[in-house]
């Protein structure tokens, strides 16, 4: 249910009005100033600022965007934990021999790793969940075209946004079919019936698609398919605000490096 | 007699499959509404698919507008944009991402420029009562609403002919009247409407011919009593009789003679009832019918209006009434079949309210003009804001 979730809570969102060319400078201006900084600052306070900006005034749900999270952190906190015995570097802080021919250790170096990466990728993550809860996808087309992605790439697109949902719902209609009849009850009726699940969805898609060049054929289909013109311009209200929260974090940035170049 | 769809003893067979088609003739006028009725499996859907040229029989002719149905790919776009094609199941129509895109398709493929796209969208979307739900996905809409955006994304084309295959599956018993309503609604904006249906109580008052179709082959047709009148038929086809019928029928066979014109809705029923008992059950002076156009200005506030009168019913005709109703926060009575249910309350001595739009406020008149001649009672109709408009 969770591309479902996503795409309506930005339908939903007090942000869906201001133009996705504004949002996306936001997203993309974070998410490079994340990558690009030495310390874990910098992506640690564009991910806490970010994350409060989507729940007060975006208002998105603080519980959803908490499970929503919950999906890199779990991936994240995993490899951090593995590249922290990985890398070395620095004062030993932690040793731990189990057996003589494995050797875990922890060290300065390896901790800041560790600590930069993880604040990395939850600037990044909340970034993309910035554009991800904002912006709709039926948005997001019209600029795709305006900055040169070929037309028929984009028209693809817009099909498969479309049927995501039918065969989505579909696939549920006969899981939950399935299950009424215990389809899942056992090991191996398991198996035999998701098997018979991706079949029947196999060929109802290969009808629906069938279906589809029908339904065009009888509107007339001649190569187009029109786009949804952005109704928001650009505003300064929005466009200002923007630049100035990216202004101000490239300038943590820069004193940031700063402070490293004169240490190191 | 301007005949616009005509099929000369068409034939045709799927392939590896036994024939679905066999040997059927008849003809549509331009402006009439047609029911074509059957049981599973016996021939609809097919038949429909031949009107805009998506299967060609193997053997006899199809003529849209007297001409032969040409097959290569610019008379079939031609064709196309003339007789639109509303599919049974929406999510199997709408291609596009948001409505707007959706309804923009074929006006766009027709090579509209785009202020012309943006109008054509606009109407479309207000003839249907979707105005606003431009930028919403499809997915997030309700059956009805679905229905309603496939259907204007035919409208949008600005077709001669509409063929709607099952249009009120999978819709509630008032999300089904609204779409007829529109149907009618369309039909009376002069384009010809072709519906297939399971749905006899619903095609027997609606249709002006109603076709039987049994496996590939016309059983029956004509008028609805007709069509539906011979229960024998009515029976091979899978189908029932329509209760007005069948009690009017019942009727007769008890020896209560019955009128030439077969009952098509309540109001006729009552009309020979009352005819029957020799008496007439309603009041000495006859309630009113106010018709208020709501196309054109009108000072009052309506909810004032209408809180001012008591026991008055509020009955609206046609998308843009009804929007309006909303938008006035009005709650309305009736919604289907209006006009006739207006007459009933008049009869019984109560007044009504009737929201309509231009193209429909003369219709209340000609329709209780008539009732007023066949019946000998005098029901008199206010036009509040239309200047007193001739029956058409």
């Amino acid at each position: 249910m969770l591309e479902n979730l996503v795409d309506n809570i930005a339908q939903e969102s007090a942000f869906r009005h201001i133009n996705p060319a504004t949002k996306l400078i936001l997203c993309l201006g974070s998410l490079v100033i994340c990558l690009v900084s030495p310390s874990p600052v910098v992506p640690l306070i564009s991910g806490v600022v970010l994350s409060i900006v989507l729940i007060v005034p975006a208002r998105v749900s603080p519980v959803l965007y908490g499970e929503l999270l919950l999906g890199p952190a779990i991936f994240t906190i995993i490899s951090v934990v593995v590249l922290v015995f990985l890398v070395g570097g620095g004062d030993v802080l932690w040793q731990f021999n189990p057996v003589p021919w494995v050797n875990l250790t922890i060290t300065v170096g390896s901790l800041h790793e560790g600590l930069l990466v993880l604040c990395r990728v939850f600037g990044c993550s909340v970034s993309l969940f910035f554009i991800a809860l904002t912006t709709p996808m039926t948005d997001l087309f019209d600029g795709m075209k305006r900055i040169g992605i070929p037309i028929e790439i984009i028209d693809l697109m817009m099909i498969i946004y479309r049927y995501i949902f039918i065969v989505y719902n579909q696939a549920v209609e006969i899981w939950h079919a399935q299950v009424m009849r215990l389809g899942y009850s056992r090991p191996m009726e398991a198996i035999r019936s998701s098997a018979m699940l991706c079949g029947m969805l196999f060929i109802s898609s290969w009808n629906a698609g069938e279906d589809l060049i029908h339904a065009m054929d009888c509107r007339c289909y001649n190569g187009i398919i029109p786009s949804l013109e952005q109704a928001e311009p650009m505003q300064m209200r929005s466009l200002i605000p923007v630049l100035l929260y990216l202004a101000g974090l490239s300038g943590i940035l820069l004193v940031v490096i700063t402070r490293v170049v004169v240490l190191s | 007699m301007n005949i616009i769809l005509e099929a000369r003893n068409i034939r045709y067979r799927y392939p590896q499959s036994l024939e679905a088609i066999k040997g059927i003739s008849f003809h549509i006028r331009r402006g009439e509404k047609i029911a074509l009725v059957g049981p599973n499996g016996a021939g609809k859907s097919t038949l429909l698919q031949m009107f805009n040229g998506m299967i060609r029989p193997d053997s006899g002719t199809m003529l849209f507008d007297k001409e032969p149905i040409r097959y290569d790919t610019s008379s079939l776009r031609q064709l196309r944009k003339r007789v639109g094609y509303v599919l049974q199941n929406p999510d199997r129509q709408i291609i596009a991402p948001t409505v707007y895109q959706d309804v923009a398709f074929g006006p766009a493929n027709l090579g509209y420029d785009e202020q012309a796209i943006q109008q054509a969208v606009a109407l479309a979307l207000r003839r249907v009562g979707l105005k606003g739900f431009e930028r919403r996905p499809p997915h997030q809409l309700s059956g009805g609403e679905k229905k309603r955006v496939a259907l204007a994304g035919v409208l949008a084309m600005d077709p001669d002919m509409l063929v709607f295959d099952e249009p009120t599956t999978g819709l509630d018993p008032s999300g089904s009247e609204d779409v007829m309503e529109l149907l009618d609604e369309l039909n009376h904006e002069g384009k010809t409407v072709i519906i297939s249906t399971h749905d006899v109580e619903l095609a027997y008052p609606w249709a002006d011919r109603a076709i039987l179709l049994l496996d590939g082959r016309i059983l029956q047709e004509g008028v609805p009593d007709v069509a539906f009148g011979n229960p024998d038929y009515v029976r091979m086809a899978h189908l029932s009789v329509p209760t007005l019928l069948e009690v009017s029928q019942e009727l007769g066979r008890r020896g209560f003679a019955q009128p030439e014109r077969k009952p098509r809705s309540v109001l006729d029923m009552i009309h020979i009832i009352e005819h029957l008992l020799n008496r007439s059950c309603s009041t000495s002076r006859p309630g009113t019918i106010s018709v208020c156009d709501v196309d054109r200005g009108w000072d009052t506030p309506l909810a004032t209006w209408v809180s001012a009168r008591q026991n008055l019913a509020v009955g609206a005709m046609g998308t843009s009434a009804k929007q309006r109703a909303s938008q006035e926060h009005l709650t309305l009575d009736f919604t289907y079949g209006v006009i006739d249910k207006c007459i009933l309350r008049a009869l019984r001595g109560q007044d009504s309210l009737i929201l309509t739009n231009s193209s429909m406020a003369g219709r209340v008149v000609t329709r209780v003009e008539a009732y007023c001649q066949e019946s000998g009672t005098a029901i008199s109709v206010i036009p509040l804001n239309t200047t007193n408009q001739s029956p058409k």
